[in-house]
């Protein structure tokens, strides 16, 4: 496969034009299905929709469940424990983001 | 190639165990994780940390590497000696996170595969993960990156291959920092029949000396002179889109923000961009200066500390 190099690749906003299925979610994130859905039932993701298979992530999803692959696989936490680190980082990143906002770095 | 000493990377000796391993990993990995850490080189390290860290934790990779012998010095021009992994099974994975791997892992431990595949599932290529940086300017105007990927490959005898590849990729204008790219078709391709896996570019700003973007809102500090925020001003201000002529109203205080709507990154809706006042003071050096203080402190009846009147002088 090659490409043209005078055209380039477009691509499409994950957070704002699209939304994910289980299985491109956990496609995307390289984390098998029943984790995702672990962390469904855990409140780690919020997606639309009933059942598992009728589930639409948004693509801000996509950043949380890689990182909530990392905290299972390497640091050996569960979802209780999972949930509880991404909202902590989320407070700390809003908290950091109001500091930046005045000029403190 | 250069060598790599995974034992380094953790700062532990060769004869550490399995547990001392995992210990030093969490602990490096915890600090230096892109979306935790603050510090420049955090993706360099946390990407090192997780190649060392697939080789030391798996009892197997350990002692293949570890029986290459302890000679080797990280940096030194590395070959593998022929046959040197004879006798080892890797199954496990490696720090699969969608990342490149280095050179010097590839060539010990080849590519991993396997990792979230279920039986019966079509072949398709992996997604790939890789992050830009690109500069505030260029979310608001577009931009276009050349980016390079290392994709494996069938060669011709049916080995797999690394191969560098180059990308252009248009950065569509009003993309956010952490925000993410899918470019269908463009990640792993299947090494069967299966159609290719998509790449996801995770977008961050370069540190820019002037702004700071929060979102789609843009914000700059903007120093006045005492008389400039007391009388108000009319002044040039610089936004990562060209300048513009800002009317600064009189009494203006520090700390006070004056918001440009719509003129943060573009979008729908538009981003603000937020001018934070700040008062310059200037020295007084000279004799006129400090005569110019003088006559100001004369002129004014004014208490800079009304909450600690009568407590100081």
């Amino acid at each position: 496969m090659s490409n043209a190099d005078s055209q380039p690749v477009r691509g499409v906003i994950v957070e704002e034009e699209i939304q994910l299925t289980l299985v491109e979610l956990s496609q995307a994130c390289r984390a098998p299905e029943a984790h995702v859905i672990a962390w469904v039932y855990e409140g780690v993701l919020e997606p639309v929709g009933e059942a598992p298979q009728d589930w639409r992530f948004t693509g801000s999803a996509l950043r949380r469940a890689k990182l909530a692959l990392w905290l299972s696989r390497d640091l050996e936490i569960n979802p209780p424990g999972v949930a509880l680190a991404l909202d902590l980082l989320d407070d700390i990143a809003a908290l950091q983001a109001r500091l930046e906002r005045f000029g403190a770095r | 190639m250069k060598f790599k000493d995974y034992y380094e990377t953790f700062g532990l000796p060769r004869g550490a165990t399995q547990d001392e391993i995992k210990r030093a990993y969490r602990k490096l990995a915890r600090k230096y994780h892109p979306d935790v850490s603050k510090a420049a080189d955090a993706e360099a390290r946390f990407k090192e940390l997780g190649e060392a860290y697939a080789v030391l934790k798996d009892p197997e990779k350990r002692a293949a590497y570890d029986a290459m012998g302890s000679q080797w010095k990280a940096g030194q021009d590395f070959q593998p000696p022929p046959g040197w992994d004879e006798g080892f099974e890797f199954s496990g994975r490696g720090a699969d996170y969608g990342m490149d791997q280095s050179d010097f892992f590839e060539a010990l431990f080849g590519r991993q595969s396997g990792s979230g595949r279920q039986a019966g599932m079509p072949a398709r290529g992996r997604d790939h993960h890789a992050r830009v940086m690109i500069d505030l300017e260029d979310a608001y105007r577009g931009a276009q990156r050349a980016i390079s990927l290392r994709v494996p490959e069938l060669d011709a005898q049916g080995h797999v291959v690394l191969r560098e590849r180059r990308l252009d990729v248009g950065i569509p204008r009003g993309i956010r920092a952490g925000q993410h790219l899918r470019l269908a078709g463009q990640g792993e391709p299947s090494l069967g029949e299966g159609p290719a896996g998509d790449l996801y570019l995770e977008i961050g700003f370069n540190a820019h000396p002037r702004f700071r973007a929060d979102g789609r809102d843009v914000y700059l500090d903007l120093p006045l002179a005492p008389w400039e925020a007391a009388l108000g001003c009319s002044l040039t201000l610089p936004t990562p889109d060209g300048s513009l002529q800002l009317t600064v109203p009189a009494g203006s205080a520090a700390g006070r923000q004056l918001r440009l709507k719509g003129k943060g990154i573009p979008g729908d809706p538009p981003g603000d961009l937020y001018a934070v006042l700040g008062i310059a003071l200037p020295p007084a050096v000279s004799a006129s200066e400090q005569a110019a203080y003088r006559a100001m402190a004369k002129a004014f009846d004014f208490n800079a500390r009304p909450s600690m009147r009568g407590e100081t002088s």
